[in-house]
């Protein structure tokens, strides 16, 4: 994006907020706070792209996500790198998959609900307000009316079904689940997008993961950062935190970072922390900051993202198109089953080696059965869940002994999926089974997968309970706030991207009170 | 369509135009389709805008985009001619020209990028050869003699002459003054490429003694080949010999990769695809170096992991191979993983257990060598007993861990066969040509199942018609709601039929 012209701070100045990451967490707080006349300073720790570098070539396409090496133990180790993890202005919104379903009333109160998991301290309502705004001002499209929520209202229409979404389509009609055409943040129309310019509409490109260069998925790089500069917020890439430094009283006072090889130090009034479910965990252990709970780096989160592939006669091409153009949220809380929480169902199409990686470690595919497998591909169609995960004690993230090339501890992750998220990848497996064979499918294959990292310094209305209160703010520490995944007390079945968005303009107007 | 395997385009030598190719054409056979260029200011192509090998260059590539048919291709240059394909080639390896298939490069006592070795003396006589206009009937003669080592036979030394005369002065000028002086070596840069090049042992300035100290550098996969007893003119004095090692190196060397097929290559090359995406098949496509030296790994485990790369994702199924040479096409994808590791690239994570990638490989690999059976039933048993976390004696890890690493090889050795471009070709992926300049829509129009687009290769579906296009946007949520007007194979084959 273009910072030439952009507002700048000096590093002893005393700014307002230094937010740290510019991803879904960090951006629209950056932007709220900039509109309101805060002085702002946003620390990225990768580059600052030109979408024109962006490529559809898989093995170069990780320029993109963070690729310094994270440890992955337990059960189900969690892969990391282009799967969940963003690199640059715009964090993970350079690869997200844009999928922006609502979060549903009933997974926020999902303890009270079940007696298990955690209920998040926040309104449905007001969160609600929140999103309509984050999907207006970014260009969210998706079908009106919605199946699932009669009042809501799409100002675009959804965007173009692809083979896989056909399918989808075909099979839930004959067993008579409903399916609609997904909500995501794919523009439908042309539009002029405040202070970055013109954004084209789908062309139907399925390489959305690897970058978009036409500014059809929306990306806080083309909608909130540019906001943010053009009120006077400075943004500052390839700048790695990796200290925080406090006064006699305990407050945050500054905090350090490398840029270029060289060290510095931003002076600030209050810090936000928005780097995500592994690195704002792994700074605020490395500095041993806001832990009186104990639970940074607790209760990590992955979605349940099983997949389920359909063997057709018809070359499928799923690479084609919007990968995710339909959805059903008819199993977000479906009936006579023994667990809690649910799922959505969403049609898939996937890349060659995206989906050659889910062969070879989802299956113990190789050889020439291997090979048979990547022919058949292009005749499969997918369909995959994003379903609840129920925060656990034991799926945690700790620093290892090994450090990273900035001198900071590398994060171990450990997680393994208890029985309720396997309840429910039962369950979802099943289903899209049977809806792919309804369709018409020859044969199905299973490949097991997660998403996204959420949970690691939970927000909690009890200070025992969490890292930080309803509104973000560190239960230790008044006035460091996090603004990111890390704070979800659950999973949601809902993707988090959009949730994620409003949670950080609410973040930036409770900061504001 | 002729039968031809590769195409050769040759870029003649100062003095030379395209007709120069075709004593090579005529000894090489039918299996190559030789294109002879001519460069500007030679044969009746007109004179360059300026005198730089860039412009030589320019015009080159504007007759290989031309004639290039997407198949496989050879460059071949003569003398001033493998200065101008040293531009060439780094510039189609950089992805910005709209061409694939390179393979590989023969260069015939060529010109190096830096500087050309040529006495002052020598310089300024031939130039004085042209202050009066083209080159007299004497001095033409004169030129092809003192380039040679004997005599060439009466009609060959005519034609050879005919075409020197031929030459603009201007070209001539320009080549001695300017092109000859000028150092391309920072535009060439290192050419990753199967190479040979032949040289005479009687060449003054651009001999086979010299060759190897002007050119090593730039083409590290270089063979040098010395041709006793000729000149300068090795195509007109050893046609057969040329041709001879043309076709070995072709065979032995420069075919060596799965080939991609010509109306794939042609999408690739098309200005759908963008540059990077093009620069990136383009080098994936050119076959590996036989002579690979580990740079992460030793001699005896990228071996290991070739005997491991040969079961787990075994290439004897190459579609593409059959109608082509008996000789196997193949992926050096050991090697490929070697120099991956050993610029450090990862994915972004690892199991907590393991040492970092280059390491764990090392250690893995050690383990396996040291219990790789013979025969094929043996070999597979072991990988059979890997991948369900079985006990490996002498393993570095327990079985979970050791399968966990083994997954990754799996993996890595799945992707980097994947990302030939002959590897997309055949499992049907063409989504590397969205997005370049020329897309427009830079994605798709057709999403259904069994239908293309028109630009698309015709193995991927039938072209999606007017009416389909429309059924595909107004009727499908009619068809999704009511499953019994349709089936999945109906409605494919209604788009099909349309």
């Amino acid at each position: 994006m273009n910072l030439n012209d952009m507002r700048t701070y000096a590093q002893d100045d005393v700014v307002d907020v230094v937010v740290v990451g510019t991803g879904a967490g960090g951006a629209p707080l950056l932007a709220r706070l900039a509109e309101h006349g805060l002085r702002v300073v946003a620390l990225e720790a990768g580059p600052n792209f030109d979408p024109d570098n962006f490529t559809n070539d898989e093995v170069e396409a990780p320029r993109i996500n963070w690729i310094s090496e994270r440890l992955s133990g337990g059960d189900a180790p969690i892969a990391f790198g282009p799967n969940n993890s963003g690199w640059g202005i715009g964090g993970g919104t350079l690869h997200w998959g844009a999928f922006t379903p609502r979060p549903d009333i009933r997974d926020l109160h999902l303890l009270t609900e079940s007696g298990v998991g955690a209920d998040w301290p926040v309104d449905h309502a007001e969160l609600t307000r929140y999103i309509v705004d984050v999907e207006r001002f970014i260009g969210v499209s998706g079908p009106t009316p919605y199946p699932w929520d009669p009042e809501r209202q799409y100002l675009e229409p959804p965007v173009d079904r692809n083979a896989p979404a056909d399918i989808m389509a075909i099979g839930c009609a004959r067993l008579g689940i409903q399916a609609s055409d997904a909500p995501a943040a794919i523009l439908s129309r042309d539009r002029d997008q405040p202070h970055h310019g013109r954004r084209l509409a789908s062309q139907n490109l399925g390489t959305i993961h690897q970058g978009e260069r036409y500014g059809t998925k929306a990306t806080t790089a083309i909608t909130y950062l540019p906001s943010a500069v053009a009120t006077g917020a400075e943004i500052r890439p390839d700048s790695m935190v990796h200290g925080i430094e406090r006064d006699a009283l305990g407050r945050i006072s500054a905090v350090v970072y490398r840029q270029n090889g060289q060290e510095r130090r931003q002076r600030c009034a209050t810090l936000v922390l928005a780097g995500g479910g592994i690195e704002t965990p792994r700074l605020l252990l490395n500095t041993g900051l806001a832990n009186s709970s104990g639970l940074v780096g607790r209760n990590f989160l992955a979605h349940g993202a099983v997949q389920v592939w359909g063997r057709f006669d018809e070359q499928i091409r799923g690479y084609r198109g919007y990968p995710s153009a339909l959805i059903s949220e008819d199993f977000v809380r479906p009936d006579g089953v023994d667990f809690v929480g649910g799922y959505l169902l969403q049609s898939l199409g996937v890349m060659p080696l995206a989906y050659a990686t889910s062969l070879v470690r989802g299956t113990g595919l190789w050889g020439n059965e291997l090979i048979d497998a990547l022919d058949a591909w292009r005749y499969t169609a997918g369909i995959g869940i994003n379903g609840e995960c129920l925060p656990a004690e034991n799926n945690k993230l700790v620093l290892a002994d090994e450090v990273d090339e900035w001198g900071i501890p590398r994060a171990v992750i450990t997680f393994t999926a208890g029985p309720n998220e396997q309840a429910i990848n039962e369950h979802a497996t099943a289903t899209m089974t049977r809806i792919l064979e309804a369709a018409g499918a020859r044969e199905t294959r299973v490949l097991a997968r997660t998403a996204h990292t959420l949970g690691t310094c939970r927000m909690s209305a009890d200070p025992d309970n969490g890292v930080v209160d309803a509104d973000g703010r560190s239960h230790d520490i008044p006035n460091l706030w996090i603004s990111d995944n890390s704070t979800f007390p659950s999973a949601l079945s809902a993707n988090p991207g959009l949730t994620q968005m409003a949670l950080s303009l609410r973040t930036a107007d409770r900061m504001m009170r | 369509m002729t039968n031809h395997h590769c195409t050769i385009f040759f870029l003649p030598g100062l003095g030379f135009g395209s007709a120069s190719a075709v004593p090579l054409a005529a000894a090489l056979g039918d299996r190559f389709r030789v294109v002879g260029i001519d460069l500007p200011g030679h044969g009746p192509a007109p004179d360059a805008v300026n005198g730089s090998v860039a412009a030589l260059a320019d015009a080159a590539l504007k007759t290989i985009e031309a004639e290039a048919d997407g198949g496989p291709w050879l460059l071949a240059a003569h003398s001033m001619g493998g200065k101008v394909a040293a531009l060439v080639a780094a510039r189609v390896l950089s992805g910005h020209e709209t061409v694939f298939g390179l393979a590989g490069a023969v260069f015939l006592a060529p010109s190096p990028p830096t500087p050309e070795p040529m006495d002052d003396d020598k310089r300024a006589l031939m130039l004085s050869g042209v202050e009066n206009g083209p080159l007299s009937e004497v001095d033409a003669r004169e030129f092809v003699a003192q380039n040679v080592a004997t005599s060439l036979v009466a009609a060959a030394e005519q034609d050879a002459v005919a075409q020197v005369r031929q030459m603009s002065p201007l070209a001539w000028q320009r080549w001695l003054s300017e092109g000859s002086r000028e150092n391309v070596s920072a535009a060439v840069g290192v050419i990753d490429l199967p190479v040979v090049v032949m040289a005479g042992e009687d060449d003054d300035d651009l001999g086979a003694s010299v060759q190897p100290r002007l050119l090593g550098a730039v083409y590290p996969r270089a063979r040098f080949v010395s041709l006793p007893a000729t000149g300068h003119l090795l195509h007109y004095e050893r046609a057969r010999e040329v041709a001879a090692e043309i076709a070995r190196f072709w065979e032995s060397t420069a075919s060596a990769s799965p080939q991609v097929n010509s109306e794939w290559g042609r999408v690739i090359a098309s200005n759908r695809t963008g540059v990077e995406a093009r620069a990136l098949l383009v080098r994936r496509a050119i076959a590996d170096d036989v002579n690979y030296t580990p740079r992460a790994l030793s001699p005896g485990q990228l071996a290991t992991l070739r005997a491991l790369a040969d079961r787990l994702v075994p290439q004897s199924q190459s579609q593409s191979q059959s109608q082509l040479e008996t000789q196997a096409r193949r992926i050096d994808l050991a090697a490929r993983i070697d120099a991956d590791l050993a610029s450090g690239r990862g994915d972004g994570w690892r199991p907590s257990e393991l040492p970092d990638d280059a390491s764990a490989y090392r250690l893995g690999l050690d383990a396996i060598a040291s219990v790789w059976p013979d025969g094929v039933a043996l070999q597979d048993a072991l990988i059979r007993r890997i991948i369900g976390g079985g006990f490996i004696t002498g393993a570095p890890w327990g079985g979970d861990l050791f399968r966990r690493w083994f997954e990754d090889v799996r993996n890595d050795l799945t992707r980097t066969w994947l990302a030939h471009p002959a590897s997309l070709a055949r499992i049907g992926y063409d989504g590397f040509a969205t997005s370049g300049p020329g897309a427009e829509p830079a994605g798709y129009v057709s999403l259904g199942a069994g239908v293309r687009d028109p630009w698309e290769p015709a193995d991927l579906g039938t072209l999606a018609s007017d009416h389909a296009n429309q059924a595909d946007e107004s009727d499908e949520s009619d068809e999704s709601d009511d499953p019994g007007t349709t089936t999945n194979t109906g409605q494919a084959g209604k788009q099909s039929a349309a």
